[in-house]
């Protein structure tokens, strides 16, 4: 599914020019479910953001499902986003302005998903993800965990050939947190591909396949035996 | 998708209470300000618009000052108006109009005073295309003796009978039968001259008020003429035909053309019909409406794009969900025409709260309710395309945000967009320095023109006046007045009383004025415009106007003499050096030899708008004033009332058939200024709305660059800065903004105020504390408006500003 290589990315300022990812190679197959991990200012969510398509490169080459992304313009990355990436994010990023239902809508809304098309997927994910309950309150009258079910109910909601979490449990304590890596670990059972980007140890052993990485290099990479040894 | 933009748009405004207000407060203010004033604009310039209008022509006449014409009167004579029509195949037709100051009708016993009306020719309904609602618009004026009535004037004169071929008295100096031809509908439309009746052109030759102008002649400057021209034709062409034209053979005058339609903005000649609007003024408001309106939109850009850096985050969010930049774009500019429907709305409420408000303070009805929706329309749709470009920078700066690091909470501002508020922020400021200063300088200009000494003493003075409908002969008239003025000086109140033709304060309404004298040198000028009124020996006495030679009039039993007395400017005029040699040199004039009995110091009599003209004052009898001067003791308005009613107890005996008027002179006289007073109050209350949207954008970029340094203070605080340091670097930006504004806006303001005072003859000056007033002021009110934020900013807790990050 992901393909990368030689991938640089430097940010310049007027003085200084920061190289945060430096000759980066790896693959992610389709249904895999990799960790990304490493210490702060390392490059992970750099190179996360390359993957879900919302920075470029400023070297090398990405492929996603065959297609070379690298130097793609936004409004192309955006068309190639929309329903084959979602994501979660550390701290949920719902819009506090909309319910959650209308939160888990909104990629939905942007495929112009018919609005009766739309109430059924929503309400669907939002019972798998134990969260129907709540579809009329608004972010800020849910518990932290229950927050990321709702990012997650709108990462998945259009069937996203991929999800890229970016460290999905760091603003919950461990008992949510654990929920939200069964919930992305089912999903992943389910066939959908997960790159997650992570600090906790713990977290990483949900994944197949861990990558270290340091100063923006890739410095390891290991397997995981016992994928689900926590569940 | 709309409804979620929409949506989200109503919530967010919800959500922040706070900015809402003050975005839409903002916004509502300048917008309603902007109608109110625009409907003020489209009124002035609605005067004398009709079917056929763009071709209707005044004829005036310019005089040489020097080796240039200016406009000397708008009024001309009888015979110039059949002159063009025969002269030049360009004229379709032409109306004279004869403009009566008063004309007091009588049916039974019943005496009607109007003063709004004229004696016109046939043409006038074909000219001014106005119907008949009774009556032939062909005939109703052809005959001698005959009158067309409003609705109203009618209903009043003879209730709910027909007034059709009724007779009715109307007295003018003289009486005269007269017999009703027409029903004319009351004036809806604006118009430089109102006329409530018109009398038919042919009463004129038989009518003996109009003794000595019964003929066609160019002597008789009184009547007002209007062209018809063909609409195909060049008219500037045809005008510059017309000033060439010397008819009168005299290359001092000549006859000039204006667009009937520019009257009302364009012409402020002496001896206009009604006192018309000044286009200097209405393009001073369009200034004012357009710097207000502007302000609130820049206030609205600095406000929203403040607010963009906490949607940072959401915009993030659409982005990863798959929305295109126009789709953000869009959504943002739903969402601020939502708020701008609201604001727009609120607009129209105040607007229409705000309209008899604004109404007393131009005193004009602004508008019909029928024509509300019409006039409003276009105001709002120029309204709303400015909003939509004032919503697009913010809605591009919103789309352009990086998701990656607005998700992350990292959109700071960019340096070029900080720069564009800050540069926002001056513009707002410097608009309201500039507006503060004119306003000042305004009300400092007012203050001076009341309390400039002007030369003569009008408190306590009371001029009487009314219609004498009596067929007494001159010298009864003359012998009841002096009956009348030794009773009322009997009075205990009364200190003095005399007549008199003018008085200062009266204006243009009894005056006359004259061109063509002899100097006591022997100079024969035909140039200069002398104006002259006739009075009584105790006239310079009752005003206490100073004799700088010479003295008032030596009484006699016919109460008129050869003598003349001249104000200091006339003097000049005659070529006599000093006001010792005046006296008893002669000038001609009339015809007549008249001897210089006393020279006057330059009392304003127009008012100190106008400079001092020439004036020569004659001895002669004039029953227009009944002027008394009261005692010191009469204080009070109660005693006044009862002066009043005594004085016209004693008018009604020896008057009994006669009406009664009556003016408070320094009140006339102040009325003269009441154009600059409502001028002063609107910019008053439009520097105040200037100032509380700038103030409104500043709140919004200080809460903004709170928001910004949140950190910094937070570390400031940590290593030891105190609030008042923290205070201090916040408030030193602002302030340098509206400092740097002030620097530009001293010399436009200057250049502006000097310009608009440059229209008075007599001005105060341009001292620098007004700039420095408008600053201190303007500096003052930003102070506070900025520390109420950085004070909130700066006694936040260090910790929670430092955890967020």
């Amino acid at each position: 599914m992901i393909q990368i290589q030689n991938l640089k990315k430097s940010f310049r300022t007027e003085e200084v020019e920061t190289l945060a990812l430096n000759n980066v190679n790896f693959k992610v197959e389709d249904g895999e479910f990799a960790a990304i991990m490493g210490p702060s200012g390392c490059g992970k969510s750099t190179l996360l953001n390359i993957i879900g398509m919302l920075d470029n490169p400023t070297e090398g080459s990405y492929q996603f499902a065959g297609n070379e992304v690298g130097g793609l313009k936004e409004r192309q990355r955006t068309e190639l986003r929309k329903g084959n990436l979602g994501f979660v994010f550390q701290s949920f990023n719902l819009i506090d302005e909309l319910t959650v239902f209308e939160n888990v809508e909104l990629p939905l809304i942007y495929l112009k998903m018919g609005k009766s098309e739309r109430r059924e997927k929503v309400m669907k994910v939002l019972e798998r993800m134990k969260i129907a309950h709540r579809e009329k309150h608004f972010p800020h009258q849910l518990s932290g965990g229950q927050q990321q079910r709702v990012a997650i109910a709108r990462a998945v909601v259009t069937n996203p050939k991929l999800i890229l979490a970016d460290e999905p449990t760091g603003n919950l304590d461990s008992k949510n947190g654990i929920e939200v890596m069964n919930l992305l670990t089912e999903l992943n059972q389910e066939g959908t591909t997960i790159v997650m980007v992570t600090h906790s140890d713990r977290d990483s052993h949900y994944a197949h396949r861990v990558i270290n990485l340091f100063d923006g290099q890739i410095v390891t990479e290991s397997q995981n035996r016992a994928v689900g040894a926590m569940i | 998708m709309y409804k979620l933009y929409i949506k989200i748009a109503v919530r967010y405004l919800f959500k922040n209470k706070l900015y809402s207000f003050i975005n839409i407060t903002g916004l509502a203010v300048g917008i309603a300000t902007f109608i109110l004033i625009m409907l003020y604009v489209n009124n002035e310039k609605s005067y004398d618009r009709f079917e056929g209008s763009e071709n209707i022509y005044r004829v005036f006449m310019d005089f040489k000052e020097g080796n240039t014409f200016v406009a000397g009167d708008a009024q001309t004579s009888n015979y110039i108006g059949p002159t063009l029509t025969d002269e030049f195949p360009e004229v379709l037709n032409y109306v004279r109009i004869y403009r009566f100051d008063k004309v007091t009708f009588k049916r039974g016993s019943q005496l009607f005073e109007e003063s709004n009306g004229g004696m016109a020719d046939a043409s006038y309904f074909e000219i001014f295309n106005r119907s008949l609602s009774k009556g032939d618009v062909s005939t109703a004026l052809k005959e001698p003796n005959t009158v067309v009535l409003t609705e109203s004037l009618a209903k009043k004169i003879f209730g709910d009978e027909d007034p059709m071929q009724k007779s009715v008295h109307a007295y003018y100096g003289e009486e005269v039968l007269l017999t009703v031809t027409g029903v004319i509908k009351d004036n809806m439309r604006n118009t430089h001259m109102t006329n409530n009746f018109l009398i038919s052109f042919p009463t004129l030759f038989s009518w003996s008020a109009f003794e000595g102008q019964q003929s066609l002649n160019w002597d008789h400057c009184n009547y007002f003429t209007y062209l018809k021209l063909n609409a195909g034709i060049d008219k500037t062409l045809l005008t510059d035909k017309v000033i060439a034209s010397d008819f009168e053979e005299d290359e001092d005058e000549r006859y000039n053309l204006e667009p009937l339609e520019d009257i009302h903005l364009y012409s402020n000649k002496p001896y206009e019909a009604e006192a018309n609007g000044s286009i200097s003024r209405v393009k001073f408001l369009i200034a004012i409406a357009f710097i207000i309106l502007i302000l609130s939109w820049l206030n609205y850009i600095n406000l929203s794009t403040s607010k963009s850096l906490e949607r940072a985050k959401e915009v993030g969010i659409r982005k990863v969900s798959g929305a295109q930049k126009t789709q953000l774009i869009v959504g943002s500019l739903v969402e601020s025409a939502v708020l701008n429907v609201i604001a727009i709305i609120l607009a129209v409420v105040l607007s229409v709260i705000m309209l008899s408000a604004f109404e007393n303070l131009s005193g004009k009805t602004l508008l019909v309710p029928t024509t509300f929706v019409k006039q409003l329309l276009p105001i709002l749709g120029f309204v709303f395309l400015g909003i939509l470009l004032a919503g697009l920078y913010p809605a591009i700066l919103l789309s352009s945000y990086s998701p990656a690091k607005a998700l992350k909470g990292k959109i700071a501002a960019s340096m070029g967009g900080l720069q564009i508020r800050k540069a926002l922020i001056t513009l707002q400021f410097l608009a309201t320095i500039i507006l503060l200063v004119g306003t000042i300088t305004v009300t400092k200009q007012i203050d001076f023109l009341e309390k400039q000494p002007i030369g003569a003493s009008l408190d306590r003075t009371i001029a009487f006046n009314g219609e004498l409908l009596t067929s007494d002969s001159d010298s009864i008239i003359r012998s009841k007045f002096r009956t009348l003025q030794s009773e009322l000086k009997a009075m205990p109140m009364v200190k003095m009383a005399t007549r008199a033709q003018s008085f200062p304060g009266d204006g243009y309404d009894n005056l006359s004025s004259f061109v063509g004298i002899v100097y006591p040198d022997g100079t024969e000028d035909s140039r200069t415009n002398f104006y002259n009124y006739s009075v009584q020996s105790e006239y310079f006495d009752l005003f206490n106007i100073n004799f700088l030679s010479g003295g008032t009039f030596i009484d006699n039993p016919k109460g008129q003499s050869r003598n003349i007395i001249v104000n200091e400017e006339a003097m000049k005029k005659l070529n006599i050096s000093t006001p010792e040699d005046a006296i008893s040199k002669t000038v001609n004039f009339f015809g007549i030899q008249w001897t210089i009995a006393g020279v006057v110091e330059n009392y304003h009599h127009f008012g100190l708008k106008n400079a001092v003209q020439p004036i020569i004052i004659l001895h002669r009898n004039s029953s227009n004033n009944l002027l008394v001067k009261f005692d010191e003791n009469l204080t009070n308005a109660t005693g006044y009332a009862a002066a009043i009613a005594q004085v016209k107890s004693k008018w009604t005996k020896i008057f009994p058939e006669s009406t009664f008027g009556y003016t408070f002179v320094d009140k006339k006289f102040d009325a003269q200024y009441q154009d600059e007073r409502q001028f002063s109050s609107a910019f008053k209350i439009f520097t105040l709305l200037a100032l509380l949207i700038a103030c409104l954008g500043l709140f919004g970029l200080t809460s903004y660059t709170c928001i910004q340094r949140k950190k910094e203070i937070g570390i400031r605080k940590v290593n030891g800065a105190t609030i008042t340091e923290i205070l201090a670097l916040l408030n030193k930006d602002f302030m340098k903004w509206v400092i740097t504004a002030f620097v530009i806006a001293i010399p436009i303001s200057w250049y502006a105020m000097n310009d608009w005072l440059s229209n008075f003859a007599y001005r105060t000056n341009l001292s620098w504390w007004v700039f420095a007033l408008a600053g201190v002021l303007v500096l003052g009110v930003a102070m506070i408006t900025v520390s109420w934020q950085s004070f909130q900013a700066a006694i936040a807790n260090p910790v929670e500003a430092l955890k967020e990050e």
